[in-house]
């Protein structure tokens, strides 16, 4: 599965015109088309795609994702030591864990958010309440981000000077104690992690409304609220429970997407993550990067979908059985 | 619920910790002393701070205040002294003696010699080294060191471009450098210098930070601390310049014109600069395709074209209009070269003369054809811009134009290289040296290489060919306004503008030249100051 990913990932990247040596000086007439022609060489771009993919897969057997073209020879996964004890930082190291924390805190917000947010939708169906949570959520998923970002960083940051306005630390942030600096970095991604949130807020409202909705017509809730069980009870112990069994697949689902940041976000905000890395070498032809995000990107998928699965059984005990038989 | 009570009230905590202080400054302070730290936005993290490798514009921009060369240019672009106290061309202007200041030393103490300086000729003249810029140093047939203060190169040939290519190499140590493999060294990212400023830290995708060097090469600068914040956005750039964070970026003719004028309180505490930029942008044309080998119709469309009004639509009047490929102001543009008038009425006689006739739905047609053609460019507003107002005027004298935008790799693989287009819209850079062998010379029309408009015209060859040979300046002068006369002439591109270059900074920030002289005015940048009561005080008390 993962070398037909990967093959197929390799040759569309290679049918796009152009290489790294295209970007790179290309329009520079102190820079040789010699020169250039042994950049390709020593990358060995000028091989067939074929021979450049075998290279690629005896590397990643090793689990060497190789070094990245654009930003001279930095690693593209982890960091490495050279003779002198020097460590350079992996590429990916270095962006997978802001994306991966902006993404974790956006997701547990947009679910736990969007559960209560449903939840009251379907619970008072058709009133007032129910139409504006509607309304509110579609506003927020149709503003654009990037607008609404802008306008929020002036009013928060250049207005009123309450939030910082992009980058991820404070300039001095390295005087601050460790406390400090936690406070710091959670101040720098209030507005980033608001933003993403609320564009996420209406599909996953709207599933659990409609979750909820099927399950509160069902028999077996007329029989608890027959038995006389209280309204909270009712809902929240046994309408909501099965309401959300199919958030699971959702979760499992959104894993890969984890570690994919936005590029519209993360340039406006200044931060540097996953989104504007794989733009960025993508608009380089940095192919050893493109190559590694998306190999990493397949994984998680392939995870994902097992956990969701196995998750689902978990949870579901009609599922767990149906298994068996 | 509970958890959302604490979540919001979190919120209130760190957003009430922050400060709220309203500033009332009075820039009028003038009192000269060094120290303070001055913030700067910059668009795209440096790749590699060994420029020769690295090569975009954010690396040299860092690495320029790091490293020196041995000759410079100075504020009008003439060349000065650097690491080279002197240079000397010989009779037959085939070897350059570049004489070594005495008492140099790399930031970490070391003496900087001419063994360095031959280290690095060595070090870019390397095959295995990876960079694009080696072959205007292999033309070097031999380099000596006779003493640690002096560095002899020789060339087969006269090669007047030589002095440039000398001002634009980056000496770098030997002592760190000679045993590491320059393609992958940590060197890249924790360079030792001799300029300015050394290297404090670097927070990957957020900021560089630079210190004031104490026994730079040529001397110390005022500012103690350089911090250059990395922001993609320009709008959020700007957000950060109005917030006062930070005190220094490029901007755009629409902030320049309309946004700085429109926010008094911003503009009180902002100066605007401009300069002249560093490159022009050009409609070029394909000139081994019909009809664009007829000189009289490539002259037609440069007439037919609008440039006071392209300058006007797309940058809000800030450039000028050029007609050789030389700044305007340097010795190299020849003042009385003009550039195309518009006169819709020239260009149709001259088309007429072409042959072309006017057709009853109002387009030239010649031999049952008409005129038309597709301007490709890609993915700049500029130059998109551009490209539509010329649409516009070509066809109000009967000329069908239509306008492809291209993603750039894609453009230059498929379109540039194998010469597949009719007319073009792109920019070159304004080169300090006025050699433009690699552009218009008719032996370099391959593929990947520069003449890619195909432009053959043996006087122009052998001017080009004499003017690169040709070390005097005066001389040199002659060859290339006659090579500007020639070119004009023949219109194998039209100049459509040269652009200014804008910076907003804080007024906090003293002592930059306005106007700004021809080398813009970073070129003082280690003069600049800032006085002691404008500091920002959170940053330098420590």
């Amino acid at each position: 599965m993962l070398i037909g990913i990967s093959l197929i990932s390799f040759f569309i990247m290679h049918l796009a015109p152009g290489d790294i040596t295209s970007s790179e000086a290309a329009f520079n007439p102190k820079a040789s088309e010699e020169s250039r022609q042994k950049l390709r060489e020593l990358y060995n771009l000028d091989k067939p795609v074929i021979i450049q993919y075998g290279l690629w897969l005896k590397r990643m057997v090793e689990l060497d994702f190789g070094n990245s073209f654009a930003s001279h020879q930095r690693p593209v996964l982890w960091e490495k030591k050279d003779g002198k004890g020097n460590v350079i930082k992996g590429l990916i190291q270095e962006s997978l864990p802001i994306t991966l924390l902006i993404n974790l805190i956006g997701i547990f917000l947009i679910f736990s958010v969007s559960i209560v947010l449903g939840t009251i939708s379907a619970v008072k169906q058709n009133s007032i309440v129910d139409k504006s949570i509607t309304f509110f959520i579609f506003v927020a998923f149709a503003i654009p981000g990037f607008w609404l970002a802008l306008l929020l960083m002036y009013w928060t940051g250049v207005v009123n000077q309450w939030l910082p306005i992009s980058g991820l630390h404070s300039l001095d942030y390295k005087s601050f104690s460790e406390v400090g600096q936690f406070f710091d970095l959670l101040k720098h991604l209030i507005l980033p992690v608001s933003i993403s949130m609320l564009s996420g807020l209406a599909g996953i409202s709207l599933y659990v409304r409609n979750g909820m909705l099927d399950v509160l017509h069902q028999d077996f809730i007329t029989t608890a609220r027959s038995k006389g069980l209280k309204e909270k009870n009712v809902i929240f112990t046994h309408a909501l429970k099965n309401a959300i069994l199919p958030l699971i697949t959702i979760i499992g689902l959104s894993i890969p997407g984890l570690i994919g940041g936005s590029v519209i976000a993360e340039s406006i905000f200044a931060i540097p993550g996953m989104g504007k890395l794989f733009y960025d070498s993508v608009l380089m032809r940095d192919f050893p990067v493109i190559m590694g995000i998306l190999t990493i990107g397949s994984v998680l998928t392939l995870i994902g979908t097992l956990i969701a699965d196995i998750g689902y059984a978990w949870a579901d005990p009609r599922i767990r059985k149906g298994l068996v038989k | 619920m509970k958890q959302f009570f604490l979540l919001i009230l979190s919120l209130i905590f760190i957003i009430s910790c922050s400060n709220n202080d309203s500033e009332v400054i009075d820039y009028n302070d003038n009192n000269l002393s060094s120290g303070g730290v001055m913030i700067n936005a910059m668009s795209a993290e440096p790749s590699n701070l060994i420029s020769m490798i690295a090569g975009d514009s954010a690396s040299s921009a860092i690495a320029s205040k790091i490293f020196n060369s041995l000759i410079r240019y100075d504020e009008n672009l003439n060349f000065t002294s650097d690491i080279a106290k002197s240079w000397k061309i010989s009779e037959d202007q085939k070897t350059i003696t570049f004489k070594i200041k005495k008492g140099l030393e790399w930031s970490d103490g070391k003496p900087l010699t001419s063994a360095d300086v031959y280290f690095t000729w060595k070090l870019i003249t390397n095959p295995n080294t990876r960079t694009p810029y080696g072959s205007d140093y292999t033309l070097v047939s031999e380099a000596k060191v006779p003493d640690e203060h002096t560095f002899i190169v020789t060339y087969d040939d006269n090669y007047a471009p030589a002095l440039d290519t000398w001002a634009s190499l980056e000496i770098l140590p030997k002592h760190i450098l000679e045993n590491e493999d320059v393609n992958s060294t940590f060197f890249s990212r924790k360079p030792t210098g001799s300029n300015y400023y050394k290297l404090g830290d670097w927070v990957s995708g957020q900021q560089v930070n630079l210190i004031k060097s104490e026994n730079g090469v040529l001397g110390a600068p005022y500012i103690e601390k350089l911090t250059s914040r990395i922001i993609p956005d320009t709008s959020s750039q700007f957000l950060e310049l109005s917030a006062g964070n930070i005190d220094l970026m490029n901007i755009n003719p629409i902030q320049f014109k309309r946004v700085f004028p429109a926010k008094p309180k911003l503009k009180n505490r902002t100066a605007l600069y401009k300069e002249m930029g560093n490159g022009y942008t050009y409609l070029g044309f394909n000139l081994k395709r019909e009809p664009f080998n007829n000189k009289k119709v490539r002259q037609a469309i440069n007439y037919a074209i609008n440039k006071e009004e392209v300058i006007k639509g797309v940058l809000l009047g800030l450039g000028e209009p050029i007609s050789s490929p030389y700044k305007p102001g340097t010795r190299w543009s020849d003042p009385s070269l003009k550039p195309y008038v518009y006169s819709p009425k020239k260009a149709l006689s001259l088309l007429r003369e072409a042959g072309y006739k006017m057709s009853a739905d109002n387009f030239l047609v010649k031999d049952g054809k008409a005129l038309e053609f597709e301007i490709i460019t890609n993915q700049n507003k500029q130059r998109e811009m551009t490209a539509v107002l010329i649409q516009r005027r070509l066809k109000e004298i009967g000329i069908k134009v239509s306008i492809r935008v291209i993603e750039w790799a894609s453009f230059v693989n498929r379109f540039i290289k194998p010469g597949d287009f009719d007319v073009v819209v792109l920019g070159w850079s304004l080169s300090l040296d006025p050699d433009q062998f690699n552009i218009w010379h008719s032996s370099q029309q391959g593929p990947g290489q520069f003449n890619f408009v195909g432009y053959d015209n043996k006087k122009v060859d052998q001017l080009l060919e004499k003017g690169r040979r040709e070390l005097d300046l005066d001389k040199r002068e002659k060859i290339y306004h006659e090579f500007s006369k020639q070119l004009l002439d023949d219109s194998p591109i039209v100049y459509l503008y040269a652009g200014y270059g804008l910076t907003a900074v804080n007024k906090r920030i003293k002592g930059i030249k306005s106007p700004a002289p021809p080398a813009g005015i970073y070129h003082n940048s280690q003069d600049w100051y800032i006085p002691k009561r404008l500091r920002r005080n959170e940053l330098t008390n420590k």
